[in-house]
């Protein structure tokens, strides 16, 4: 029985070669859909999930108060790790993890190389374990000197030779053993490196850091609990943990808490400390997504078989009076959609293997198909199940509940299962027209960041790392005046820190008429001459920082708008402003507000003041007059000739801005993709239902023509109804739509308003689209030879 | 073997009782060949289809080899389409997407005949209509005379004790349809399976041994065939 009904099965789909392609196709879009989105959420759900404890490790988070708020972070006193492991009961191990984003260089031989450093206590090998090619666990992190590094910068380094026991030299200065090599971190761990060194050695190189009290905030720290110790217990216990020991702290809050390191990379975004969701948010939309599209296609099964079934009646009528029941009939109906769904998941599945490689490209990520574990087959497998069973069981119900007689005596379907069906057709409408305004208000909101003034000229501005040569002012003098002399540049500024990222902050700069209780948060950056010339940043009252006044040197400050505001001086130029032990501070010169460190949040309060020193970067206006590359090739080549042991590697800062969307451009690039495959299944939908209302009115519409319809009066009155149908989702998505779409855009400090566009190009797009379908559609039965139809009967 | 008794079917269309059959009585025994006849819309097909279970009667009651079937459920209907009725349809009714060995093997499948039985009964059948040579062909490879040669196969395949056969020559040429009579006369007479035919034809109708006349709903003759 099984083999003949899979037997009918596979001619019935031969047969029908138009419907099963359309048939297959939707499904396999939309499978391929679902498990490339399944496989990108699993991607960011398996972060840090790999090692052996990781439910027993944790962040020590530190909640403070910053600007009046609640503020949230990682980094935590340099002293919490030891007295935490001493005093504590309930922990294991404890390490300090020195700030990420440290950039330095190492080299071996002619062998140069900027590589992420991080600093570690040794029990961080033991809470986190590697995969060591060489060296031990034990021993890797014994010595200040000793360095562990991963197997790509050995391959860097070393080429092909054994790198253990070798020296590598650390910034051009100290000289380090190579005393084990690991494996290449996976890319989906939070905490990354190519290079591994002692704690020890980190307070070597900063002095300043053994002196730090209870309130600096310097480190990152790992904290491993005892495999029975109790959660609530040391999470209540370390609660007041700093401000026992420095109840000066009590004011500013500094409250610590246990944060999972597994939750870490989901779970990022914390408000009025408490975990306020993240990337977990995203990743439920695209697991709803996926959800979305595999039902849409699912739907898009039962309309076009049931719309086939006209032609399935009679055999169901047929096969009924010879004595089948109905579990067989709707057996035959199941069968055959589970075959379809194999063969949609086969073609869905060599889409996405032949897909990932681009997908991961645009989404700078490295998906992998791993064919060796088995929930991948369970899922594959449950989805074919699924999808069958879901695209089957609607066909199957009502195909198999034909009254013989009925059918037999020639079929008439009723109107019944023709509004399921139509109801089918809205939900697929509305979900697909949700998606198309969705994704028109994530692309202007991105454009509208991309857009946005920035108050800076980002055009041919670049910055280098001053290191080796350039710490000492008169070869940076003299760089800068080569550069100048060559045409590279037009003007060159130091800088704190990198221009596109954060930088240091603090309460304690008071100004006039500040009360006594606040405790503002003001950042500040150092920067050289010609701040204002080379970024082109505008000066809106005062002036820049200038070598002809020997006091900007030392005493003399910019303030940006927002600062001035946060002050609520009136006329800021002239006034003084204390900040900790310095001598008395001048403003003189106010800058424009300008968006460097995030396109979606406020601009903060920032002073600056000139000091080289401090500045760890140059930035570079290149001249328009030259090529870029020639420009780049300009600076290389100067640099190499006065920074020998420093390779410059110059960074775009508007290569640094367009960073800073990624998380925005995902969404947008996604929910485009399969937003349009969303639209594409719809309308393959709607095609099928166009056949069967074209099948069912044959006659009818021959009739009509007969009687003296012309083309355009039949077209109307076939399309009229189809129109009625995607108005119809139209009044529902969009509704549905503004809300999403509001509650996405709450998180923008600058965020476009709601305008009544996107809705309307929805709305347009959805019924040009559905107009197009269905028309190719009753075209061909409108023009259709009426006494074809009329002939039969 | 059939016994209708006070049958009656109506259509209730806003109040106003629309009746098709009216107060049938008759008895139909083994080995009978009836044939319902009477002018469009009388209510042959009706009947037809009462005495097949495919319909149910408004009123009545009907014993079906001396079981109560007016009320029958679906399970025990389904068993007698399997072991007892065998239908043939004026439009032949095959299924498109089945050989003629297949279509012919259907009713034997959902019976649980085993392979064997099942390949030597539809030998015995292809080889009495000569239908050998077309085994493997599609229904709409046939010519119509050919295909309700299959469906008189394929009605036959579950070895029914009747044949419920509405207008099975109604598409048919002359020729065809006389050879497909005297096939039913054969059957009937041989074999002593019970046929009841719907026929608008009164030549087709003295092939059998039994016409019932029927207008209005009514059976207004009942008449024995003389050879």
């Amino acid at each position: 029985m099984f083999k003949l009904n899979l037997k009918i099965a596979l001619r019935n789909l031969w047969k029908h070669k138009g419907f099963t392609l359309i048939n297959v196709g939707g499904l396999a879009i939309g499978m391929a859909c679902c498990l490339m989105l399944l496989l990108y959420v699993n991607y960011e759900w398996s972060f840090d999930k790999q090692y052996k404890n990781a439910d027993k490790v944790y962040f020590a988070t530190l909640n403070l108060k910053y600007n009046g708020k609640l503020a949230t972070t990682m980094a935590v006193p340099n002293k919490l790790a030891n007295a935490a492991m001493i005093e504590l009961p309930g922990i294991k191990n404890a390490a300090r993890i020195s700030m990420p984003g440290n950039f330095r260089l190492f080299s071996h031989d002619q062998n140069h190389f900027k590589l992420e450093a991080l600093s570690a206590d040794p029990s961080f090998l033991q809470i986190l374990g590697q995969k060591f090619i060489y060296g031990n666990p034990e021993t890797a992190l014994a010595e200040p000197n000793n360095v562990l590094i991963n197997a790509s910068t050995a391959k860097k380094l070393f080429g092909n030779q054994n790198p253990l026991g070798q020296l590598i030299t650390y910034d051009n200065k100290v000289s380090l053993k190579v005393s084990a090599v690991i494996e290449d971190l996976p890319k989906n761990q939070t905490i990354r490196f190519d290079v591994l060194q002692p704690w020890a050695f980190y307070e070597q190189e900063n002095p300043a850091e053994k002196g730090y009290g209870w309130g600096a905030i310097t480190c990152l720290t790992l904290l491993q609990l005892k495999d029975n110790a109790d959660f609530t217990a040391t999470n209540a216990a370390i609660k007041n943990f700093i401000v026992n020991k420095e109840s000066d702290l009590k004011e500013m809050t500094y409250q610590l808490f246990l944060f999972p390191l597994a939750k870490f990379h989901l779970y990022d975004h914390f408000e009025n400390g408490k975990s306020a969701g993240g990337k977990i948010d995203q990743l439920r939309l695209f697991v709803f997504l996926a959800i979305c599209v595999l039902f849409i296609a699912c739907i898009n099964y039962m309309n076009l078989s049931t719309a086939k079934s006209e032609k399935r009646a009679r055999e169901v009528g047929v096969r009924k009076a010879l004595g089948s029941t109905r579990n067989t009939i709707m057996g035959q109906f199941m069968i055959e959609s589970l075959l379809l769904s194999v063969i949609a998941m086969a073609i869905a599945f060599i889409t996405l293997e032949l897909s990932l490689p681009y997908f991961n490209n645009l989404l700078n990520i490295s998906i992998k198909i791993d064919y060796s574990s088995y929930p991948f087959w369970v899922l594959l497998l449950s989805m074919i199940l699924i999808t069958g069973l879901l695209a089957g069981s609607y066909p199957a119900f009502y195909l198999s509940s034909f009254i013989p007689v009925k059918v037999l005596k020639g079929f008439k379907s009723s109107t019944g299962s023709l509004s399921i069906r139509k109801t089918l057709v809205v939900l697929q409408f509305s979900l697909s027209i949700c998606m198309i305004i969705s994704a028109i208000v994530i692309y202007s909101q991105i454009q509208h960041l991309k857009n946005k003034p920035l108050g800076f000229d980002q055009t041919a501005l670049a910055q280098i790392d001053l290191e080796g040569e350039w710490t000492k002012p008169e070869k940076l003098a003299l760089f800068k005046n080569e550069l100048q002399r060559s045409g590279a540049i037009m003007a060159a500024t130091e800088y704190a820190g990198s221009f596109t990222g954060g930088g240091s902050i603090t309460s304690d700069i008071s100004w006039p008429g500040k009360p006594k209780n606040d405790v503002s948060i003001i950042h500040y950056r150092s920067t050289g001459f010609d701040f204002a010339k080379t970024t082109g940043v505008k000066i809106v009252a005062g002036r820049d920082l200038d070598p002809r006044f020997p006091a900007d040197t030392a005493t003399s400050l910019l303030l940006n708008q927002t600062a001035v505001k946060a002050m609520g001086l009136k006329n800021p130029v002239g006034t003084v402003i204390h900040w900790g032990d310095n001598p008395p501070l001048k403003v003189i010169g106010v800058v424009q507000d300008y968006s460097n460190e995030s396109l979606a949040s406020k601009i903060q309060p920032t002073v600056y003041y000139y000091n080289i020193k401090t500045s760890r970067v140059l930035l570079l206006k290149l001249s328009p007059a030259q090529s870029l590359s020639t420009s780049v090739e300009a600076i290389k080549s100067v640099s190499t000739r006065l920074n020998p042991a420093y390779p410059v590697e110059v960074k775009m800062i508007s290569q640094g801005m367009a960073e800073k969307l990624q998380s925005e451009k995902l969404l947008s690039v996604l929910s485009n993709l399969f937003g349009s495959f969303a639209i594409f299944i719809s309308c393959l939908g709607l095609l099928g239902l166009a056949l069967y209302t074209a099948e069912q009115r044959s006659k009818e519409i021959s009739i009509r023509k007969v009687l003296g319809a012309n083309l355009s009066d039949i077209l109307v009155l076939l399309n009229k109804d189809f129109m009625k149908l995607v108005v119809i989702s139209n009044v529902i998505a969009i509704p549905i739509a503004y809300i999403l779409v509001a509650k996405w855009l709450e998180k923008y400090d600058y965020k476009i308003s709601i305008n009544p566009w996107p809705f309307l190009l929805a709305l347009f797009t959805s019924v040009l689209i559905a107009l197009v379908t269905v028309s190719m559609q009753t075209f061909k039965v409108a023009k259709a030879n009426a006494v074809d139809a009329l002939k039969y009967e | 073997m059939i016994q209708l008794t006070n049958i009656e079917k109506y259509y209730a269309n806003k109040g106003v009782k629309n009746y098709v059959l009216r107060l049938v009585t008759t008895t139909i025994n083994q080995g009978e060949f009836v044939s319902i006849m009477g002018p469009s819309g009388a209510g042959k097909s009706t009947l037809l289809n009462i005495i097949g279970m495919l319909e149910e009667p408004t009123y009545g009651i009907y014993n079906f080899l001396g079981e109560d079937v007016t009320n029958l459920n679906e399970r025990k209907r389904i068993e007698l389409y399997r072991n007892h009725i065998g239908f043939v349809f004026q439009a032949y009714h095959l299924i498109d997407e089945m050989t003629v060995y297949e279509n012919i093997e259907a009713p034997l499948l959902y019976k649980k005949v085993g392979s064997a039985e099942r390949a030597s009964r539809i030998a015995d059948l292809l080889d009495r209509f000569n239908m050998v040579a077309k085994k493997d062909l599609f229904p709409n490879q046939l010519s119509g005379g050919q295909q309700q040669l299959v469906g008189i196969a394929r009605a036959l395949a579950a070895q029914p004790s009747i044949i419920l056969a509405d207008e099975p020559t109604g598409n048919l040429q002359s020729a065809q349809a006389e050879e497909i009579m005297s096939l039913f006369k054969k059957l009937n007479e041989e074999e002593g399976i019970t046929i009841i035919q719907v026929t608008h034809s009164e030549k087709n109708a003295q092939y059998g041994s039994r016409i019932l006349h029927i207008a209005d709903g009514l059976i207004k003759e009942d008449m024995a065939v003389v050879a």
